[in-house]
Parts: C-alpha cells; structure tokens; sequence
C-alpha cells in the first residue's frame, strides 16, 4: 500500500471538466470591449537593406488605429540569450535590416482582421537584396556574407541579478557567422584513443522540426486607467515573459501584469518573448485599446522558433569490453537568423549527453552558426534529440563492430547514482538509468525479438528492434531561478494554492494540488488553484528546463508544510497538548492514543481567526531551482552547477520495414523513464506517450521543408502531425528512483522520453533490414536507396554505391563474417 | 453586404448578419461568443474547429456561415445536458486523455458522430473517425482509452438505463 493518501495516484485532471466542456479560455478566446485586431507585416525576402518604409495609405484606411515599425523599437533588441557574452541580437521589428523570410517589419491594429490585413497590403516597404546564406557549412565559409555585422554589447537584462555586463560603448564589429560555441575538454584524450581497442568516427543529420502545438500563437494586451500594461500570452513561463517584457518596453516590472490563459500546448515553443507579443502592446498603448493578435498557422510554424537543423560528428574509442576509452563530438547546428537559443542548445547537447555514458577523456565542440533561415528554439528535449540519436547509433554501430550485445554494451558504460558530473559537479543523487534499460529490453522482448537471422532473407517485411537512452535536467538556473507558494486556509477546512505555474497540458495544476492536498492532509477536492496570474501568484520558476513539478512543486510542499505547522500550532493550544504529540488525518487533529480529544481543521481555523487575532492561516514556501548555483554558470564552456536532479529514459523500438517500399512501421514503443516518483502516474503517462508521439513524428516523417529560406510546407496538410492510424503500441513504465531532493522524490518527466526514440528506430530499422539510416527523418525513401546498395553489395559488391562507407578491417564478432552496412549519409569505422 | 441568417445553435435559433464570406467558426466564436470551437489552421487539417452539423462532424472553417443555416449546430458547448457531462467527456476526464485540451473539443464532438453512426467501434473505425483530428499532447493513446471507455458506459445505459437522480 501507498504511504501516501494523494500523491502517487492516478486522479484525473483539476481542469480536465473545464476542458471538456470548452469552457477552458485560451488566449485567443479573450473578447474585451472595443478590442482591436492586430497583424504583422513580414519579410518576404531572406535578407536585405530595408531602403524606406512608408505606413502613409495604411495609416489613412478607415478603421486603422496603429501602426508600429522598427522606429517605434529603434535601438532595442531582445532575446531569450542576453549575456555579456552573447548580447541580445534581434531587434522586434525591423529598422534597416532584415535577416529571413517571416522578421518582422511592421504591426498594424484595426477594426477586424480584414481591415488589417489590407492596412498591411497598403505598407510600402523598399528592400535592397543582400546576399544570403542558407546551410550552416556555407555561413562558416571564409568570405560569407554576415549576417550580423556588428554585436551591441551593453547592459543586458542579467544585470539585475548581478550578472556583469560589458561596457556599453560602440558596436563591435563582427568578423564571422559563428553565433556561438561551447567546448568543453577534460580527461587525456589522445590516451585514450591511443588505447583503445577500436575506434568509430560517425556522422549524423538532423532535419529541422516544428513544435507545432495545434494552439498557434496569440497575445492580447490593454493598458489599464492607471498606464499599466496587462496581457493575456501563450506562455511557458508568466514571470519570464513579465521581466522580458517590462525590460523591453521600459516598464516596472510591478506594472507589467500577465493574466492567466490557459496554453494549448507549447513544447518549448512559447518561451521567448516574440516581436507579435511586444507588438500588441505597443498597438494598445498607441491605441488606447485592447488589442488581439492572433497568428496564422504559417506564422506560427515558420516565425515562432522551430527545432534546430543539427549536423552531429561522433568518434569514440572503445576498449576490448566496449567501455568507452575516449570521445570527441562535433555539434552543428543552424540557428537562424538571430541567435535564438543558439547558444543553449550547444551547451545542452554536451550536458544532456554527458549523464547517460560514463566517459574518462572528452572533447566537445558545439557550434551554432547563424544563416538566412527562420530562427530556432528550445524544443522538447532541446539537443537531447539530435544527440543521443547521434550517440546512441553510433554506439549500436560500435557494439556490432565489437560482437558485444548492445543492451551489454549500454549495462557496462550506463552511469549510476552517486556519479559527478564533469564540469557541472552536479551529483546523480538518484539515477535509475540501469533499470530503465533492463526493464525496456525485458519488456520489449529484446533477448527473443532481437534478430539474429541473416539479412538475406527475402521476405517483403522484415522486423527487428533497437534501443537507446536519454536522460534529462530537472530545472536549471534561469530566471526567476526559484518558486515559491503560497497556502490560504478556509474556514471550511478547505485551501487555496497560490501557484504562479502555466497550465500548458502538462497536468502542473493538477500535480501541483495533490501535493499540496498530500502535505495538508486533505482530498484533493478541497484544494482550489490560483494559477497563471503574476498579480495573484508569487514568482515561479516555469515549466521549462524540466523544471516545473520539480522546483515549483518543492516550493509548494513547503507552502503547504508551512500552513499545516501553523494549524498544529493552533490545534495544540486549543487541545492543550504538544505539538509533538498530535496527528493529523482525515481533516483532523487528533492527540495521539485520544482519538476522542480532537477537532476539525475548520473548527481549528475559525478558533485562529478568533483567537489569535484574526489569522486565518497562511502558509508560505519558496525554493531556488539550484540552490548552490553561482549567478556565472557557463554556457560556453559549461562550468556551474546546472540542476539538481537529472531524469532518465531507456526506450526500445520494434519496426516493420516494408522492403519494397522503404516504409518503416514501428509496431511498439517501450518506454522506461525514471521520474524519481510519480506523483500522478497518469499524467506521467500521459507525458511519456506525448514524447514518444512527438518523437515519432521527428524520427520517420516530420521535416521543416526549407529552401533558400523559405518554408515550403508551413501549414497541416504539408506538415504532416502524426495521427491517430501512426500510433504504435506503448509501454510507458515508471522507474522510482526517489529523488532525495525531489517533492516526494519527483523528478523531470515532461521532455526526457522524447530523445531516445530517434535512435532506438535507426537501430532497429537496422536490425530489421540490415540499412544503417544516419539522418533524420527515416523516409521510405532513404531506406530504399539504402536497402538497393546493400542489395548491389550483397551481389558481389561491383558497383559499389558513391556514398557507401570506406570500411576497414573492423574486429570479427561472434555473429560471423562482418555484414555489409550501409549508411545514408556515409560514416567511416576505423581501428 | 452583409445578409441576416437564422443560425440553430445547441437547440437555440439565432438572427445574426454576417458577411456572405464568414466561416461558421468566425461567426460562432465572434458573434455568438462560443468559443469552445478552437481555430488551428484555417485548412481543415486539424479538427480543432470540430462542430455537428446535423449530427454530422464538419471542420467549421472550411463551412461558411451562411452554408449552415437550416442546420442543427452543435458546439462542444451544447452536449453537457443541464452541466451534466456527457458520457464521451465523462470519459476523456477519467482517462486523461485530456492535456492542453485545445484540440480537446474536437475530439469530444468527432467522437460523439462517431458514437451515434457505430456505436462498437473496431480499432481501425476509431481510428479513422478521428483521423482528422490532430492532438499533439497525447500521442492518442488515452483517447483511445476513453473511446472504448465511452462506449462501453453508452452501451450500459442502452442496456439497463439509469434514470437521472
């Protein structure tokens, strides 16, 4: 049985009726009296001198309240990145400059939509074409043109948390494209690929992604009679977006209030604060009314941030037992057109990498290069996905190179608790990595379905399975870097919890109230949730980072931990016995072996509110999301602590590869995640199979189809989502590792599950067919061109493909003579 | 020009002027103020715009307002009887096939059509039926659960019904 009456239970969902019912407001849903509708203006060209921009015939339309341009904004810049190293580079809406196809140019506010929308038509806006670039390789070219010439340098918005800013003075002019790079090197690495037994140096590719959330972006915003700003946004984070946006309008911080909405989905995707969502307010402000801006599907899908386009190089030496002697990995990606989170996800691809394997001697270069292309951000996983695909592929490949099981090869370089993280010095306190790859192989049928026959046969439908690992932060050092809660007893016996979280589909209402109910010792039912409300919440940290239930739920334990010692306090004096000697259940005090000396939670609270002044008991609690964080983590070289407990995945694939056609199916996803506890199993569930649709969707068809800039299937018939007949069978099985310092041992389970699926595919599709797919997405195609070379290779190898691997003599291995591989975009193996 | 249409709305007949050239999904979400019907893409891709009409689940962007008078027209605001769930959103509570719930409409009234046209559904129907319905939280796994769950719970009423206390 349970230690615990609500945690750990599978309740449904606080707000799961409001769902249901429509009756759940979105932003997009707020109807306020006299509100306008606003629209944006973009680019139509990937990058050019803007000449001149003349608002004059919008302005004069009927119906038309405001335009804002790049004047309005002159001289700001925002992002989610502003440090002294990498200062803010995008400024909200273009002055003389635009960088890709979608940067915004102008806002304009009007009656109705289709009032605005020809206000946009009537803007005349004169572009001068600069040469551009498209592909990351072409942006690092000696000679290209740059992107950004200069870097602003000045107070960024870390200054005030103590972060130090360059001085401001003159733009710096810059030399290249490179937006920014982590490298990080520890160990002997030349020893260690000296003593290795082998060596593999691999590539991979990854296509970007869209987040796609079915809610497209939308702002609302309004000034009050008082000249303070109020806003309705699709957030992942109120307090980030309020601190972004009193920063970049110039408003006080306790002037900038952001109301709650209910978010239909985000996946990293509604984090920054946009150019649309300054815009709003600016339109409110200079017309005096609310004003509405919604976003097309195209909008969204191409100008809100997508999944970075990765190229990842990985070589690793190995000794005799497969224990990794030594690695070096490259990382490159595409940002964009500003920096997006350029700078985060090449430091992620180190620190989401560096938990799973235990490695002696590492180099790690990542880079992120800017180009003419729409910006990336943080998606689901941020780096993990592209990684560990890399990795983890590459690794299947090794343990074929060595004769070694891979399930073997992962048990004997899995890392396990107690472990320090190089450079971060963050310590596994819990970590369930093992016992998530055992129960995945168990219950994938690993040891049975695992192919061991030759690929030569020549059924039409082959099958097979793979694995891979992933493992995730729990909340980082980020603004506002802490939580915290507040409890408000009722005379009833019932409670309000104050909770600034963003209800987005991750269940955070909902979890967070069964701690509170489990702390307070009450039914959930008696719990009420204020939430999404910078005016009625205190700060909280956002469910970003993986960090929502994890710090959030801390501070809202403490809260609750907070209130009850103040009913016990009351409930002592009013039995008159000790603290010490009182228990509380079932929404009453009792003094232990007196069951008849006790009193309801509500006679205790209204006695408090008459005898001890009127206190009606209120609780508090507050947490930082790593405590012993300095305020000068490093991204570029990943020194600092960086959280403070790291969840774990291990997710086993089995696919039919159609071998006429090239189409993979995948018939079943296991998936083991370790979450510390789960503290509504449930909605851990619910996350799991929400990761693995989305990173099937990544892994076989979804592809942002970009060329020379332009975004060629930006809408739902083009972008193919998975849907209902693409959803494979799930395991989706919960490890408990019980975080020491974790709310009831909870830990990140949001984005974990979304990274391993990539490779756990690629490996199988090998097992299956024999084809080694190293880029992303695994399309028919591909597999078929790779199948036709195994088959050309397989006749005797006279016509050997353009791009078939260069193979030398790798080890012989228990399975027999080494098979022919085949990989799509070339990899070599090397002893 | 706007023309004067008469539009049936979860059993209540309204007199509304609109632009020959509005969507049924503009025109209950602005006009009317019933916002349960989520817009997602404007290209009948998504399903988030779901509504019945005449028992049949239509992608109201893709339906111009004018098109529906005549019509029974029901939101995902008219099948909660007297704040009563209905037994399909019963179920999406229960098994948490509810997250963002943005696409959550939609499902709840596709999987009503589907309901009342075949009431035991096999997997593949299921699956067809709410094929135009995209979700992008749940992978569709408790929606299916839910489904099944619906029409178990449906099929109980039909089979000993339970008068409303």
């Amino acid at each position: 049985m349970s230690r615990y009456a609500v945690v750990g239970k599978p309740l449904p969902r606080v707000d799961a009726r409001e769902k249901v019912t429509g009756a759940a407001r979105y932003t997009a849903d707020v109807r306020l009296p006299g509100m306008l509708r606003g629209k944006i203006l973009r680019s139509p060209v990937p990058h050019a001198r803007i000449v001149r921009i003349d608002t004059s015939r919008a302005e004069r339309l009927r119906g038309v309240h405001a335009i804002v341009t790049g004047r309005d904004t002159a001289g700001l810049r925002v992002a989610f990145v502003d440090t002294p190293r990498y200062p803010a580079d995008e400024p909200p809406f273009a002055l003389d400059r635009v960088r890709y196809i979608g940067d915004e140019v102008a806002a304009v506010a009007a009656v109705d939509d289709a009032t605005a929308e020809e206000a946009l038509a009537l803007i005349h806006v004169e572009y001068e074409p600069l040469p551009a670039v498209f592909t990351a390789a072409d942006a690092l070219r000696p000679g290209a043109p740059l992107i950004h010439e200069f870097e602003y340098p000045g107070k960024t918005i870390w200054e005030d948390w103590g972060a130090r800013g360059r001085p401001e003075g003159e733009p710096v002019p810059r030399a290249d494209n490179v937006a920014a790079r982590t490298f990080v090197e520890f160990g002997d690495l030349t020893a260690g690929f000296e003593r290795a037994h082998h060596v593999r140096d691999d590539r991979f590719d990854v296509a970007p992604v869209a987040h796609a959330p079915i809610e497209p972006h939308a702002a609302v915003a309004w000034f009050d009679a008082d000249g303070r700003l109020n806003m309705h946004v699709a957030s992942m984070g109120i307090f980030y977006k309020r601190f972004v946006l009193s920063k970049a309008l110039g408003l006080p911080i306790s002037q900038v209030r952001i109301h709650k909405s209910y978010v239909g989905g985000a996946f990293g995707g509604k984090i920054d604060v946009f150019p649309y969502e300054l815009g709003a307010a600016l339109l409110a402000k200079k017309a005096g009314r609310p004003v509405l801006m919604e976003l097309s599907r195209a909008e969204s899908l191409t100008t809100t941030r997508m999944d970075f386009h990765a190229a990842v190089r990985v070589k690793t030496g190995v000794d005799r037992d497969g224990a990794i002697t030594a690695q070096d990995i490259q990382v490159t990606v595409d940002t964009g057109a500003y920096r997006g989170t350029g700078p985060v996800v090449v430091f992620l691809c180190y620190s989401y990498n560096i938990p799973v394997y235990r490695v002696p001697a590492l180099r790690y270069e990542g880079l992120a290069v800017y180009t003419n292309n729409p910006v990336k951000g943080p998606k689901r996983g941020h780096g993990a996905p592209f990684i560990r695909f890399a990795v983890d592929s590459h690794m299947d490949m090794l343990a074929e190179d060595l004769g070694i099981d891979m399930v073997e090869l992962m048990r004997r370089n899995a890392r396990d608790r107690g472990e320090v993280m190089p450079t971060s010095g963050d310590t596994l306190r819990s970590c369930g990595l093992k016992d998530c790859i055992e129960a995945a192989a168990r219950d994938g049928g690993w040891a049975v379905k695992r192919r061991t026959a030759d690929w030569s046969a020549t059924g039409r439908y082959q099958r097979g399975v793979g694995i891979s690992a992933c493992s995730m932060f729990s909340g980082s050092p980020y603004y506002p870097f802490a939580s915290a809660a507040v409890m408000k007893l009722h005379d009833d016996g019932g409670a309000t919890l104050f909770a600034g979280t963003v209800e987005m589909g991750q269940g955070s209402e909902t979890t967070l109230s069964q701690i509170a109910a489990e702390e307070l010792g009450v039914p959930l039912d008696d719990i009420r949730i204020v939430s999404g409300d910078t005016e009625l919440t205190p700060i909280e940290f956002g469910s970003f980072l993986s960090g929502g239930a994890f710090v959030t739920g801390k501070a809202v334990r403490l809260a609750a931990a907070d209130a009850k010692r103040q009913l016990l306090a009351m409930a002592a004096r009013l039995l008159e016995a000790g603290v010490d000697d009182l228990e509380a259940r079932d929404k009453r005090v009792h003094v232990k072996g007196l069951p008849h000396r006790s009193l309801g939670y509500a006679e205790i609270i209204a006695e408090s509110v008459k005898r001890a002044g009127g206190d009606p008991i209120i609780g508090k609690g507050h947490v930082k999301s790593v405590p012993d964080a300095g305020l000068h983590p490093s991204l570029s070289t990943a020194r600092g602590r960086w959280t403070e407990a790291y969840g774990f995945a291990a997710q086993l694939a089995e696919v039919e590869v159609d071998t006429w056609t090239g189409k993979v199916r995948v018939l079943r996803l296991v998936t083991y995640h370790d979450c510390g506890f789960p503290l509504n199993p449930q909605i851990v569930e619910g996350q799991i199979e929400g990761c693995v649709s989305m990173a099937l969707g990544q892994t076989l068809q979804e592809r942002v189809d970009l060329r020379e800039g332009q975004v060629f299937n930006p809408d739902f018939l083009a972008y193919r989502l998975p849907i209902t007949h693409d959803t494979p069978d799930m395991v989706s099985g919960m490890i408990h590792s019980d975080e020491p310092h974790g709310p009831f041992g909870a830990k990140e389970v949001g984005e974990g599950a979304v990274s391993g699926v990539m490779a756990a595919v690629a490996n199988a599709v090998h097992d299956a067919a024999g084809v080694r797919i190293t880029s992303l997405p695994i399309t028919p195609a591909k597999v078929l061109s790779a199948l036709r070379r195994r088959t050309t290779e397989d006749m005797g190898g006279l016509e050997r493909a353009p791009h078939a691997p260069q193979r030398s003599d790798a080890p012989r291995h228990s399975r027999g003579a080494p098979r022919p591989r085949d990989s799509f975009t070339g990899s070599e193996a090397s002893s | 020009m706007k023309r004067l249409i008469q539009l049936t709305v979860n059993g209540q007949t309204r007199d509304v002027p609109v632009q020959p050239t509005r969507t049924l999904l503009d025109v209950v979400r602005d006009d009317l103020g019933l916002t349960g019907a989520k817009r997602g893409c404007d290209l009948g891709a998504c399903g988030a715009c779901t509504m019945l009409l005449d028992g049949r689940p239509v992608n109201a962007c893709l339906v111009l307002a004018v098109e529906a008078e005549g019509a029974e027209i029901v939101t995902i605001e008219g099948i909660a009887a007297g704040g009563r769930l209905d037994p399909i959103q019963q179920a999406f509570v229960e098994h948490g096939a509810v997250q963002c719930g943005f696409c959550t409409p939609g499902l709840v009234l596709a999987t009503k059509a589907l309901l009342e046209a075949t009431p035991e559904p096999c997997d593949t129907a299921m699956r067809e039926a709410l094929s135009g319905n995209l979700c992008r939280c749940t992978g569709y796994v408790k929606v299916f659960d839910a489904i099944r769950a619906a029409a178990r719970r449906l099929r109980e009423e039909r089979t000993c019904p339970v008068t409303p206390s």
